[in-house]
């Protein structure tokens, strides 16, 4: 199964193979501020099953966990379509809006709900945290 | 009072000197495509209250019956800060996320539900509509 995602104004492309690591939800103050919405929805997955197709431009910052996180974006509208960080290299995330997302899986996961905004309802159906995941062990 | 909105890398900013006179969120592709999120939240103000500052570039798309939507997105970390809709032409839109603000007006609005997530909800009542209000 592939998935085409593209930025707004189409010059950037993102293509996926197979299904998705993990879909989600992050309510954490970057990413709003990012998104310029309320959270983003994301989905992982790993490296080797993305590519983006398209001039791109990358911004670089540091993450709260310390390590470097690159996000690109398309140099025409400035859509963020996909991002890779040195904190888990053989991983990549897309922004599921990208992508016609009626054919996309439920988010599984909420995280950093403690800036949540408080006018959200979202469904009991989903794990959710305060702050990121806790780590599987 | 004074609201701040900036994007990633704070280089683009818009500074709001009054409250803004609707905030809505809305479900359509475009927005979805905009954010990479579900909706997007947008506050409109007038455009006399507003001061924007910073290089930005403008990404202009075709809204509703001919009229454009000029995008203003910082060229340096790729954030939509701001647009201009020649809807309404005596406002300006700002993304909300941007004012990174929990205290934020809540959105007073849903617009273009017909896209909406069926996931989606909201904790407050607001008045939903197929596209947009006519």
């Amino acid at each position: 199964m592939q998935r085409t995602g593209q930025c707004h104004c189409g010059s950037l492309r993102v293509i996926a193979t197979g299904e998705p690591d993990r879909v989600y939800l992050c309510h954490c103050k970057a990413c709003q501020r990012r998104t310029g919405t309320a959270f983003h929805f994301g989905a992982t997955y790993p490296k080797e099953r993305v590519r983006l197709d398209g001039d791109r431009k990358v911004y670089e910052r540091d993450a709260d966990s310390g390590n470097r996180i690159r996000f690109h974006f398309c140099p025409s509208c400035g859509t963020t379509l996909y991002w890779e960080g040195d904190r888990n290299p053989a991983v990549c995330g897309v922004a599921v809006g990208a992508f016609d997302t009626s054919a996309f899986p439920r988010p599984s996961d909420s995280i950093w709900e403690e800036s949540m905004h408080t006018w959200l309802g979202l469904p009991p159906r989903m794990d959710h945290h305060r702050q990121g995941r806790p780590p599987t062990t | 009072m004074t609201k701040t909105a900036h994007c990633c890398c704070g280089a683009l900013r818009v500074e709001a000197s009054a409250d803004p006179d609707t905030v809505s969120v809305c479900h359509c592709g475009e927005c979805q495509r905009r954010t990479g999120s579900v909706f997007g939240v947008a506050a409109f103000f007038k455009r006399e209250h507003l001061r924007a500052e910073g290089p930005s570039k403008i990404y202009i798309r075709d809204g509703q019956a001919g009229r454009k939507v000029r995008m203003h997105f910082c060229p340096t970390c790729g954030t939509t800060v701001f647009w201009e809709a020649d809807l309404r032409p005596d406002h300006v839109g700002i993304a909300v996320g941007a004012f990174n603000d929990g205290n934020f007006p809540p959105p007073v609005l849903s617009v273009y539900d017909e896209s909406k997530h069926g996931w989606v909800a909201f904790a407050h009542d607001l008045p939903h509509f197929a596209t947009r209000p006519t």
